[in-house]
């Protein structure tokens, strides 16, 4: 059995400064999202549980990527896939959904795609869904709990009062919350054999696709700004004895109406 | 600026267990209770409720002061987890 | 290869810092299988420096390394300045050797520079760890065999390079050093300011690319052994001071660290300097003080320690060092590894050319050259008393009000005599002549 996992790298985002409102990248290292963590780790597990399974990563990032795909490969993923091409960056969710599609035709077999509910950057959660429509996969999104048997994947998903189990045939894509799992910290040995497995960095050429169709050249949805919600002090001092200062303070707290309603 | 503020401007990744582990047999007789102004962090107070020594490690810088410092011995310290503390983006 | 050698490296160095980064980087290059373990999230992380690092010793221990360094500014002009209450007298070095390129220092963040360096030990074919943290020593038949991470994990090593800064657990765990005391180390806190490249060169009178370095004693650290600090950056000022741990834990009324910071940064000689900048970061770090008299063993069976792990800093009252040191020993340190390796024998007394190397350099003798530095600087007269009388006779020279005033000749014996002729001051004088 195939599993895919798709992952990204993105900036650490508590690294991240803002300064005259934009967020400042230059020298932010490079995470893999949370949930893409998860993903690998589920991925891992199942192999661990089911006989005969190779757990292929297909990751996108730049290429700086060269250290950090080692960690999925010690969580357990067989072989990797890197999707470094500079033509690939600033791709849009649609963007991202063809490339990823096209890559994992290209590995040749997939009964189970695997993705984080969501990305940690930008949380448009739309990549699974269009992925599987470009696969033409059944997808359970949001799963908690993942069981694969018999040609079928089982889940239960996570709703918000009520946990809902499914099932559907493989292949199948599945995407998965954070309470899946704890993703497992690799031992140093399997991260220094990690460096052995498999890698291939696959460009535009590779996927059959043309520099127009993808990056930043094919966007269909344009971002306009990305601003941090701007800060203002007022700059009030209040004076007087305690009882006075705390008059004024609720006197001011009020007229900025977040007293009083 | 207060200190507290200027924690608030470092990268910390918090763990859920402390790095910093204090013997509060040792501080409850100790009289010169170092900890309280040698931290660059201010992390070290007094609980007035249970009167107990206290360290807040999410917003320690791992300088070690304190370590040297406490020369009664009260402190079990260790350097955060891989991965989680204070994170310099300067430095 | 055989299925032990899968599971072990031949050097494991403990600590992403200048040291062991150092170490690692040579061991690389000449082939040796090398892994350097980082607790923080990259290499620096974890890591500050006050600001200035001399680039005359790393380019005679790593040639060639340094060229596409992220180093900020080179430094070209030198300020002590001792301050009294409310009145500070400095002096400044201008030397156009300064501005002759190579360049005789820089001022440097560490977290960007570090990281750099990382990625030069990585190019040499080494293996940087970040986010995992060494916790023990392995030790098989008394002699150590590799670190112990976590509760689980494990890297079993030919020799362990201990380079895990100046509380090194791992050289406590080896049992090379013992407890630390108080009085061999200094706490320093630091800011990073920024502010625009053209503020900081108008500010400190400086050329594009050009940097001063600027330190401060006197009563900023309110009769402790210390002092302050600033290093122009490229776009930001790196502001701190650095005072004695024991007398800051000696002193009475009680002060706390951060307080004498503000303190410091509220006098107008340095509120000017940052107006208006932005704090972007405070930092802390303890830095070893005690010198020659305080430094750990350096070596046993299958381990060596390097860097501030082995107490190699050095306060020379008017420099700080510690980088270069961090630099050399890492260096000297992987050439007795290579020596061992060539032996095949990693035992005490195989590693024991590390510190031969240590003695025969500049590390080690500048170390024993200034030995008595300490002793000399735990004097308060020199924080108090000096500084103020220095300021108090030129205060005197530059007055002018409506009385006449005295020969130039007059007030400078009067004032000199009578602040610097007495037994105090002559037993000071001798023992200066130590230093």
């Amino acid at each position: 059995m195939d599993v895919i996992v798709c992952m990204k790298q993105i900036p650490d985002l508590q690294q991240i400064r803002i300064k005259d409102r934009e967020p400042i990248l230059d020298n932010v290292p490079l995470v893999w999202g949370d949930l893409d963590k998860n993903a690998i780790e589920e991925a891992s597990k199942i192999k661990e549980a089911v006989e005969d399974v190779k757990v292929t990563v297909v990751a996108l990032g730049s290429d700086k990527i060269e250290q950090g795909i080692l960690e999925p490969l010690a969580m357990g993923a067989d072989e990797a896939v890197l999707l470094t091409d500079p033509a690939f960056a600033g791709s849009d969710s649609m963007g991202t959904a063809k490339v990823l599609a096209k890559a994992i035709e290209k590995t040749g077999s997939y009964d189970l795609v695997i993705l984080g509910e969501g990305s940690t950057d930008n949380y448009s959660g739309v990549v699974a869904s269009a992925l599987a429509e470009l696969l033409n996969l059944p997808m359970i999104s949001y799963v908690r709990e993942l069981e694969v048997q018999d040609g079928k994947v089982k889940a239960v998903r996570n709703m918000e009062e009520s946990f809902e189990v499914m099932e559907a045939d493989l292949p199948a894509l599945v995407t998965v919350a954070q309470e899946i799992n704890e993703p497992r910290l690799p031992k140093f040995m399997a991260i220094r054999k990690a460096g052995a497995k498999p890698r291939h960095e696959w460009g535009p050429d590779d996927l059959g696709l043309a520099a127009d169709e993808v990056g930043q050249n094919a966007l269909s949805v344009e971002t306009l700004s990305n601003l941090a919600p701007e800060q203002d002090r007022k700059n009030i001092i209040l004076k007087g004895n305690l009882a006075e200062q705390i008059d004024a303070l609720v006197d001011a707290l009020t007229k900025e109406g977040v007293l009083g309603r | 600026m207060n200190v507290e503020t200027k924690l608030g401007l470092d990268v910390f990744k918090i763990d859920k267990d402390a790095h910093i582990i204090i013997d509060q047999e040792i501080c409850r007789s100790c009289e010169d209770k170092f900890c309280l102004y040698v931290c660059p962090g201010k992390l070290y107070s007094v609980n007035r409720e249970t009167e107990e020594m206290e360290v807040e490690c999410s917003g320690c810088l791992e300088c070690g002061t304190c370590r040297i410092a406490c020369i009664h011995g009260a402190l079990d310290w260790n350097y955060a987890r891989g991965g989680f503390g204070i994170q310099y983006r300067f430095g | 290869m055989t299925e032990a050698d899968e599971e072990k490296v031949e050097v494991v160095v403990v600590g992403a810092g200048l040291a062991g980064l150092s170490a690692a980087y040579v061991l690389a290059q000449a082939g040796v299988d090398t892994v350097v373990v980082e607790r923080g999230d990259y290499p620096g992380a974890k890591n500050v420096t006050g600001g200035r690092i001399y680039m005359h010793p790393l380019r005679h221990y790593l040639p060639d390394l340094w060229d596409d360094a992220p180093l900020e500014r080179h430094v070209t002009r030198e300020t002590i300045t001792m301050m009294a209450e409310g009145a500070s007298t400095a002096i400044t070095l201008d030397n156009d050797k300064f501005r002759e390129e190579p360049y005789h220092s820089y001022t440097i963040l560490r977290s960007n520079f570090d990281r750099w360096f990382g990625d030069k030990v990585a190019e040499a074919g080494g293996f940087v760890l970040p986010k995992y943290r060494a916790d023990d020593v392995l030790v098989e038949d008394g002699r150590v065999v590799g670190i112990v991470m976590g509760e689980e994990d494990e890297i079993r090593a030919d020799v362990v390079v201990a380079a895990d800064g100046v509380l090194s657990l791992i050289a406590e765990k080896a049992g090379l050093r013992q407890a630390q005391q108080p009085k061999h180390f200094a706490v320093s806190a630091k800011e990073v300011i920024e502010l625009p490249a053209k503020s900081i060169e108008e500010r400190f009178n400086l050329g594009p690319g050009e940097g001063a370095a600027q330190l401060y004693f006197g009563t900023l650290t309110k009769g402790m052994l210390g002092g302050g600090f600033i290093y122009t950056n490229q776009d930001s000022i790196s502001l701190g001071l650095v005072v004695g741990i024991e007398s800051l834990m000696e002193r009475e009324p009680k002060i706390e660290v951060h307080e004498i910071l503000e303190d410091f940064k509220a006098r107008p000689e340095i509120r000017n300097l940052v107006a208006d900048g932005e704090i972007v970061e405070y930092s802390a770090h303890a830095i070893p003080e005690g010198g020659i008299n305080a430094m750990p063993k350096l070596y046993s069976d299958g381990i060596v320690v390097i860097g501030e792990a082995a107490g190699l800093g050095l306060n020379m009252l008017i420099t700080v060092r510690g980088m270069e040191f961090a630099v050399a020993s890492g260096v000297m340190a992987a050439e007795a590894i290579l020596k061992a390796r060539e032996k095949g024998d990693y035992s005490a007394d195989s590693l024991a050319h590390y510190e031969e190397l240590l003695k025969d350099s500049f590390a080690l003798q500048d170390l024993e050259t200034f030995r008595h530095v300490l002793g000399f600087m735990e004097n308060p007269r020199l924080f108090n008393f000096y500084p103020q009388a220095v300021c108090d006779i030129f205060t005197e020279l530059m007055w002018i009000d409506e009385k006449p005033k005295p020969k130039i000749s007059t007030t400078v014996i009067r004032e000199g005599v009578g602040k610097f002729l007495n037994w105090s001051t002559i037993k000071d004088g001798l023992g200066m002549l130590r230093i």
